[in-house]
């Protein structure tokens, strides 16, 4: 692969990684703001990305903003929220063309830029305020979005079952907080959360691209270098420690199909083998619960386990006939004992170790798997490119495997149930 | 064997077309420093073509809803193992969908992409099943029917369709129904398979990092002949009118969710490409996020970030879609309607075509940095019997004229239906 990758500090826990690859017909840039998750600060932090993407001080108004993204042939500027285990992750993405595509060679990629760093650090604000009414439609939709969580029954069964699988831990806490905590929230109280956030957080830059741009870069130098910073340290997550007894919880809705999550705990250092322990287990088509409890007893339609490293969990998530619950739940325990018990071939290892590095040697062919990577391997403390784990997976051997397997403990049993059969 | 380079001026970009002497359309486009191979064999074949002839069929024929979607979870199953445990040995990413009106089987892969292709051209090219496996089949696609049951967004989408369409086959859901799939068994599947998995009426579609050479000799190894069935399609005759303007349902959401749907005639060929682009400019320009009425009905609260619009088509349909979420759909759709007479009346906006226009291309290139994105677009473009490049051409060269002519052409306001999902009755004493 021929990814050039440089990483510089732009500033006190600020950090800029460049990664070049000459193929790129975009360019894009993240920035990814990282905060401990806490229920006071997790709804009001939520927000802030949405409503730094929706304007800046140039271009006061959401319209304004999209106008000039329409120009740079249809630039993009976005913000989102998402979870890294104890953290809290803000994130601001823009991309676009690269310039030599242009009708007439503009210089878009410089101009995009500009915006993005004007959206994070020059925001439309008053008196100390962010925009009030702006806001609160973003604090409307923030509210939607929190009530409209319910619609979607896997992704609502998931977020339910973390709440108790890490009882009394910062991951417990949704993503975008709750609805008791998001209603308190103002243009004020946000714009001052914003300004601590610039102050303490976590920085990390990440601009994927054709070719370095000395332009770009000191764009965002000159940006970043106007705050005020008071850095917190770096962000990390502990390890889930798992619970003395099994902790069930069913809540009854108005579905037609029944989901239950499992998750099981670990203390398991060795993280490639948990990630290949997983694949042999519930990742692929080809895995023991695909192959057995969807495809051979047709007990779920879905059925497939994921890892969290950096809370040391592996879960099991399935869409499940009401009345078929009980008997998942022990085909499931079943597949593991066979994990457990090196009840495997060498072919089901081999495939699931190739199915693994097939995804990792991917990854550097698109820009945000690229950055997500980085950015992961920022987190966990490391630097690997994907060919590093690559190597450290090749390794991994078949008592690895079953020592990762060995390692789980049931910690939780989420089942978000049907009513009782209507057919 | 018919082969052609197909290139492109204006990007500088280029793929191969072959047409083999088995009736296949072969599109293979090299991407230089990709490490991913992305693979789409594919068949005009979805879950609206549920009636149709060949040469050897003395009538059209008519069979149960959801065969195009079973046939596509048969095939994965050979005599004597699973497809997914022949692409295990060359590590690809294997999937398959079906929409509704074809059905694709893909692979993304780094290593092995000629394994994988092997794989590939030969499962899709060999059915294998029995009364027993068929029966099996049933629990699964019941239970993918049931999941669909609770998903506000896809149900909002289909009650639209189905108040939309008197007759079309497009309103049925694309699995089919629990009562259709129960009629279906091996001999209706292999009568179905017959017909349109024919190379005749089928399309390869490769991208990514691979050897043209490499794969046209693994076509010829692999590709079987088959006499061109003469295959055709129908539909039941579908009014212009829409069959009922307000299907409304209740599931347990938090906010009302609405789809809006304008229906109007459909095109075939380049025509129909057209017609989708410019109906495109015309939504971007009435009610994108850069549009004076978004922000009005946004800065009202009428509207919130999650409504959008597109243009939903395809062989006997096309229709203009609003969909999003809000406290009051109707009023939504009024303003919508009115937005579309007074835009009629006073023109729409030059200025913003042209900066649309910018950022639909832009869109466009932005696809061509992904070997699935290209894929995708060389196998769409087999199947409208188009080149890939036309839709780039298209938006490059659509006037405001075109546009301003297809708003009077596609946005009938007598023809709209409009689909509603309600929240449930919340109990008393419940916020």
């Amino acid at each position: 692969m021929s990814i050039i990758y440089k990483r510089e500090d732009l500033g006190e826990g600020i950090h800029f990684t460049s990664l070049i690859n000459k193929r790129q017909k975009l360019n894009n840039i993240f920035i990814y703001l990282l905060t401990p998750l806490s229920g006071d600060t997790a709804s009001e932090n939520a927000v802030i990305p949405y409503v730094l993407c929706g304007s800046s001080r140039n271009y006061p108004t959401l319209t304004d903003l999209n106008k000039k993204l329409s120009e740079l042939y249809g630039a993009v500027i976005k913000g989102s929220v998402s979870k890294m285990g104890d953290s809290q992750s803000l994130s601001l993405m823009a991309g676009c063309i690269n310039n030599r595509y242009t009708f007439d060679g503009e210089k878009i990629t410089e101009e995009m830029t500009k915006m993005l760093a004007d959206c994070l650090t020059d925001p439309n604000i008053s008196e100390n305020c962010f925009e009030e009414k702006d806001f609160e439609l973003k604090k409307q939709e923030l509210l939607d979005d929190i009530d409209a969580e319910i619609n979607e029954k896997r992704a609502y069964a998931f977020k339910r079952a973390n709440m108790n699988i890490f009882k009394n831990e910062p991951a417990a806490i949704s993503v975008k907080g709750d609805r008791e905590h998001a209603e308190k929230i103002n243009a004020r109280s946000a714009y001052e959360r914003y300004k601590e956030l610039l102050r303490t957080a976590q920085i990390e830059i990440f601009f994927v691209g054709a070719e370095y741009s000395e332009t770009c870069r000191n764009i965002l130098a000159e940006a970043f270098s106007k705050l005020d910073r008071n850095y917190a340290g770096d962000n990390h997550s502990d390890r889930s420690p798992v619970k003395s007894e099994i902790c069930r919880v069913t809540e009854e809705h108005d579905v037609a199909q029944s989901k239950m999550v499992m998750a099981f705990k670990t203390d398991c250092e060795n993280i490639v083998a948990l990630k290949l322990m997983n694949a042999i287990f519930g990742a692929t088509p080809i895995s023991k619960l695909f192959m057995n409890v969807r495809e051979k007893l047709s007990l779920c339609y879905y059925c497939s386990s994921g890892v969290n490293e950096k809370k040391g969990v592996v879960y099991v998530d399935s869409g499940v006939e009401h009345s078929n619950v009980g008997k998942a739940e022990a085909e499931i325990l079943n597949q593991l004992d066979a994990v457990r018990n090196g009840d495997f071939s060498d072919d089901e290892m081999e495939n699931a170790r190739r199915a693994i590095v097939n995804s990792w040697k991917g990854v550097g062919d698109g820009a945000r798997s690229i950055a997500e990577w980085y950015f992961n391997q920022s987190y966990m403390g490391r630097s690997d490119p994907p060919e590093k784990q690559i190597e450290l997976l090749m390794n991994v051997s078949r008592d690895d495997v079953i020592s990762a397997a060995e390692s789980l403990k049931l910690d939780t049993v989420y089942v978000l149930s049907g009513k009782e059969e209507v057919r | 064997m018919e082969k052609k380079i197909v290139k492109n001026e204006r990007t500088g970009e280029q793929y191969t077309y072959v047409k083999h002497p088995t009736g296949l359309d072969i599109f293979i486009w090299k991407m230089e420093d990709y490490s991913t191979t992305h693979a789409l064999f594919g068949t005009k074949y979805g879950s609206i073509n549920t009636k149709f002839k060949t040469k050897n069929d003395p009538d059209f024929i008519t069979v149960p809803n959801g065969i195009a979607h079973y046939l596509e979870h048969k095939l994965f199953e050979n005599e004597d193992c699973d497809v997914f445990s022949l692409y295990a040995k060359t590590g690809a990413s294997a999937n398959a969908y079906t929409s509704f009106d074809r059905t694709c089987y893909l692979f993304s892969c780094t290593d092995n992409v000629y394994d994988s292709l092997e794989i590939l051209l030969s499962f899709v090219q060999d059915p294998y099943f029995t009364e027993e496996t068929v029966r099996k089949e049933q629990g699964i696609i019941g239970q993918e029917i049931r999941m669909y049951d609770d998903n506000a967004g896809w149900r909002v989408f289909f009650n639209m369709l189905q108040g939309m369409y008197h007759n079309h086959p497009v309103k049925i859901d694309i699995a089919g129904t629990v009562e259709s799939i129960a009629q279906i068994n091996a001999d209706l599947l292999y009568k179905c398979y017959y017909t349109f998995y024919n190379l005749n009426n089928m399309v390869l579609s490769i991208a990514g990092n691979v050897d043209e050479d490499k794969v046209l000799e693994l076509c010829d190894k692999l590709l079987k002949n088959n006499e061109d069935p003469k295959l055709e399609t129908a539909f039941e005759p579908e009014p212009d009118t829409v069959c009922r303007s307000e299907v409304t349902q209740k599931l347990e959401i938090a906010v009302p969710m609405f789809n809006i749907g304008f229906k109007a005639k459909p095109e075939k060929g380049l025509d129909a490409v057209r017609a989708e682009i410019e109906t495109n400019f015309v939504l971007s320009l009435l009610a994108d996020e850069s549009s004076d009425f978004y922000k009005k009905l946004y800065d009202e609260g009428t509207i919130n970030s999650s409504f959008s619009s597109e243009v939903f088509m395809g062989d006997g349909y096309f229709c203009s879609i609003f969909g999003g979420e809000s406290r009051d759909p109707r009023l939504v759709r009024d303003k919508i309607i009115a937005e579309i007479e007074r835009c009629k009346k006073e023109g729409l906006d030059e200025e913003r075509f042209n900066i649309i226009k910018k950022s639909y291309y832009g869109a466009l290139i932005r696809d061509l940095n992904d070997a699935e994105a290209v894929a995708t677009t060389m196998i769409n473009a087999g199947m409208e019997k188009i080149s890939a490049f036309d839709v780039i051409e298209t938006v490059a060269d659509v006037t405001f004229e075109d546009v301003t002519k297809r708003l009077g052409k596609q946005f009938n306001t007598k023809n709209v239906t409009l689909s509603i999902i309600e929240p449930l009755d919340r109990k008393e004493g419940q916020d």
